[in-house]
């Protein structure tokens, strides 16, 4: 059996995204801290990714849902799109997340397409850019 | 609608040139057929960058159609709420819903004066991956990595989604113990949540 694709790479992958806040922010927000890169904020691009350390690896463990996720640190650039919209936003790593282990095999859709597996996580400046907060989640289209 | 034709649009309700019947403008993006082609626009905000179409903060002062925001980082906004602005508090509602202490997220676009010119207020808004610690009546205890936060079953609005199989009312399969991501509305200046959506994984 061929090997999962290596998700990260240049060529566009689907996944699960939701969203988290950080940095300053109001009731439970209010201790949600800069992330694991220091400079994360809601009010920013930014996303966190499960594989930007050894450390972040361990917690996440995309690799037990099957996603073999390339190491991408802080900083990276992801281009991402709703899977049923047009509009691309672009988001910088600033945190590690989400816990895909916690979620295998969850699936959303839309219009007949969906995604699978929680690889990514949006601010709510970013989330909102492509989707509605009140969803929750929402299938993507990720490329690097 | 394009991000020209979006500005236009939000520019004539806030000053009153718009029908004010027209129902929120969607922020997934063009469905022009044109877009559906395949062509990319340009990115509105590089990687990394703050979003200036966007503000997060609590709300200090209302007036007709304008809500006074002081964000986190103690900069202050003025947001117009039209009658294209999409509005959510524990589900869609009405501008009315806004109350001074409310935390908010909005997206928007900046008028010529600095103002935000709503698309869409999302008030009291929070997403929070948790842990069940106990089950009541009508309320559900959480772990939020270590804080306690007291969730509120809403009758007639909380929902649960387990498996990615749609929304349903029944909550009885929720377990303590069990991870879950809620969607609710934060009573400000608690540690209490009314329950929108709970997503589990039964």
């Amino acid at each position: 059996m061929a090997a999962p694709p290596d998700v990260g790479a240049m060529a566009p992958t689907t996944a699960e995204t939701s969203w988290f806040c950080c940095g300053a922010g109001w009731g439970p927000c209010g201790s949600a801290g800069g992330g694991a890169c220091g400079n994360c904020q809601s009010g920013s691009r930014h996303c966190a990714w499960p594989n930007t350390s050894d450390a972040c690896f361990d917690i996440t463990r995309p690799d037990r849902c099957g996603d073999n996720l390339l190491r991408r640190t802080c900083g990276h650039t992801f281009y991402v799109e709703h899977l049923c919209g047009t509009t691309e936003i672009a988001v910088q790593i600033a945190d590690c997340g989400p816990q895909t282990d916690l979620w295998c095999g969850e699936q959303s859709c839309c219009s007949g397409n969906c995604a699978t597996n929680r690889l990514l996580d949006l601010t709510p400046s970013a989330y909102s850019a492509i989707g509605n907060l009140s969803s929750g989640i929402m299938p993507v289209r990720i490329r690097s | 609608m394009d991000s020209l034709g979006r500005r236009k649009f939000l520019t004539g309700a806030v000053l009153g040139t718009t029908a004010a019947t027209v129902v929120g403008a969607s922020t997934m993006g063009s469905f022009a057929p044109e877009a559906a082609a395949g062509q990319r626009r340009p990115l509105d905000v590089e990687a990394g960058a703050h979003d200036p179409n966007f503000i997060e903060g609590r709300i200090t002062g209302l007036r007709k159609g304008m809500l006074m925001v002081t964000s986190s980082d103690r900069s202050m906004h003025r947001i117009h709420l039209t009658g294209a602005t999409s509005v959510w508090k524990l589900r869609p509602t009405s501008s009315d819903a806004a109350k001074v202490g409310d935390g908010l997220y909005a997206r928007g676009v900046r008028m010529p004066d600095g103002t935000l010119a709503a698309d869409a207020v999302w008030l009291n808004i929070v997403n929070l991956q948790v842990h069940i610690t106990s089950i009541g009546r009508n309320v559900m205890h959480l772990d939020h990595h270590g804080d306690r936060i007291v969730g509120h079953v809403v009758a007639g609005t909380t929902a649960a989604v387990y498996n990615s199989t749609p929304a349903v009312s029944d909550l009885s399969l929720l377990q303590v113990g069990k991870h879950a991501q809620v969607i609710g509305a934060w009573r400000p200046d608690t540690n209490e949540v009314d329950l929108a959506t709970v997503y589990a994984a039964a």
